[in-house]
């Protein structure tokens, strides 16, 4: 555990936010007097701008999926807290296609309510806009959570397969019931055997014994309701991919992409080792991997874990999913 | 002969010069917020993260500082307007931005109304505001959140704009009282939406800080249209 490498706590988000735009020049623009990250080169035939974002801690989401095939603009907040209201409605007014804006946004309150402002404001100025909401963490999947599952490794592939949905030419309110229908598609799970560092403190976020395993933790360090001792990687994978599946209703001779995540402070040698048990649990399954994607896609500052993700897809979301982007972080490939 | 129109010799408490009424209305708002601050804190130290006192006061600093170089021509609006762009740009939290969208909505169906009655534009505007805070925030009545004043203040203004279309200080009045009796109510309950929602019944007997700003809003706007009042007759 060693502190932050920043000049200024406070002001770690603002200086990684000039490095990105710096690094990809040519095709992002960091606005900063207005706050949000936005694609120099989209799809011609685009009628509607896509616009996610929320707390930073999470890259490359969303910044890096800011590009040709996924996002218009990303409004970073600062570390875990929701982007201010302002951020969404100017860079909502900036992209908007001649059919509006589809904002993306995970399962949080603070997000929320901020996107929801933002859509009350555009409303006001005629631009229509439709909102998918992300909710994929079956950890938080319980009759007594009124909020709901949370946003989580799922929001990559909502916002790929919107991207290049929104490519064609598709207007908003198909764009709303596709991104809906996604979501529901998806589920993840995530595990830690070590917390992030606070950013405040330079301390674990939590203490967790040696050997113990976060099951079901959050993606700003939420505790979860188990913590397990000494498990393998098998077993573990193995209560992962039930817990997925039951949630999801996943059938025999489904269809499944699968996101192996890090939450920032692992291996991508463990990363692998992940994905060779999970693919093998899905094979006894009988479902079939179709897609697989491994890497930080959704991270949690450094904390050490990983999240799973999958999708039981179908023809039509797969043919989305395969379609070409380029953008900073996204890295699937057809196959 | 010349015919006396209108108020001046009826007990209407209507406000004459409405432009001057909501500029009263957002400089009284501020001091209400500024004087009671530090209880605002207090209160939502023990119910939510301690800052609602602050933001409001910021975002009412923010009004008057563009009350004080005004931007247009005078208009019953244009205060309205301009406290609602400070809330919306400038404040931080939820609550803050959440009263933004109220005062946008107030000041769209004010500006809508030109020579209608005030009491009706401002019953029209808080009903919307209403509904906007209640489709952002998905509260409801009982979550002990400022939907419990709001929702009282905004039926019973609605109700006396439609009995006495032509006393706007009577329906405010109407709804500063109902307001208080709502944030009395928040104290009796256990959150179930905002962060005071992760307290349970630890925040039991506590009122809700924001519920006490809406209060304070429609205190300010009856006391706006008294002081009017004495100084114009």
């Amino acid at each position: 555990m060693g502190l932050y490498f920043a000049n200024v706590a406070d002001e770690l988000v603002g200086d990684a936010l000039a490095g990105f735009a710096r690094a990809h020049a040519g095709d992002v623009r960091w606005d900063e007097r207005d706050g949000y990250v936005r694609a120099l080169k989209p799809a011609p035939t685009r009628r509607v701008g896509l616009v996610s974002g929320g707390g930073s801690g999470h890259e490359p989401l969303h910044l890096g999926y800011v590009g040709t095939g996924m996002l218009d603009a990303a409004c970073p907040g600062r570390v875990f807290a929701s982007p201010h209201n302002r951020q969404i409605f100017a860079a909502s007014r900036a992209v908007a296609g001649e059919d509006g804006v589809l904002h993306v946004v995970k399962n949080y309150t603070g997000d929320k309510i901020n996107f929801g402002i933002a859509a009350e404001r555009l409303a006001r100025e005629g631009i229509p806009c439709g909102r998918v909401l992300v909710d994929d963490d079956v950890a938080t999947e319980s009759a007594e959570i009124a909020t709901g599952r949370r946003g989580t490794g799922a929001t990559v592939l909502v916002e790929k397969i919107l991207g290049a949905a929104a490519d064609t030419g598709m207007g908003l309110s198909d764009l709303v019931a596709l991104g809906t229908d996604v979501v529901g598609r998806c589920r993840s799970l995530a595990v830690a055997s070590a917390a992030h560092t606070s950013p405040a403190t330079g301390q674990a976020a939590f203490d967790l014994p040696a050997g113990a395993i976060e099951y079901g933790v959050g993606i700003h360090g939420e505790r979860a309701r188990r913590t397990l001792q000494e498990r393998s990687l098998r077993d573990l994978a193995e209560d992962m991919v039930a817990a997925l599946a039951d949630s999801l209703r996943l059938d025999a001779r489904a269809q499944v992409v699968l996101l192996v995540n890090g939450l920032g402070g692992i291996t991508r040698l463990e990363l692998y080792a992940v994905l060779n048990e999970v693919t093998r649990l899905l094979d006894k399954r009988g479902a079939s991997t179709v897609r697989t994607l491994v890497g930080d896609f959704v991270t949690a500052l450094d904390m050490r874990g990983f999240s799973l993700t999958l999708m039981a897809a179908d023809d039509a979301t797969l043919a989305y999913y395969d379609a070409p982007a380029d953008t900073p972080a996204w890295c699937g490939r057809a196959g | 002969m010349l015919t006396p129109t209108g108020t001046g010799i009826t007990e209407s408490s209507e406000p004459e010069d409405f432009t001057a009424f909501t500029e009263g209305w957002m400089r009284r708002f501020a001091d209400a917020a500024t004087a009671t601050e530090a209880e605002l804190t207090a209160l939502d130290q023990q119910v939510g993260d301690g800052d609602f006192g602050a933001n409001l006061v910021a975002g009412l600093q923010a009004t008057v500082r563009r009350l004080d170089l005004p931007v247009g021509p005078p208009a019953p609006a244009r205060s309205l307007e301009a406290a609602a762009s400070a809330f919306l740009d400038e404040v931080g939290g939820t609550s803050g931005p959440l009263f933004g969208l109220l005062l946008q909505e107030i000041a769209t169906a004010v500006a809508a109304a030109r020579d209608g009655a005030p009491a009706t534009a401002l019953a029209a505007g808080t009903g919307n505001g209403l509904a906007a805070i209640q489709r952002v925030g998905e509260a409801a009545v009982g979550d002990k959140t400022l939907v419990d004043a709001l929702a009282p203040a905004s039926s019973r203004l609605d109700a006396q704009a439609r009995a006495v279309p032509g006393d706007a200080g009577a329906a405010l009045a109407c709804a500063a009282s109902a307001a208080w009796g709502g944030v009395r109510r928040t104290a009796r309950l256990t959150a179930r939406r905002g962060r005071a929602s992760y307290l349970g019944d630890r925040a039991a007997g506590v009122p809700d800080p924001g519920a006490v700003g809406i209060a304070l809003l429609f205190s300010a706007a009856t006391s706006s249209v008294t002081s009017l009042r004495s100084h114009l007759n």
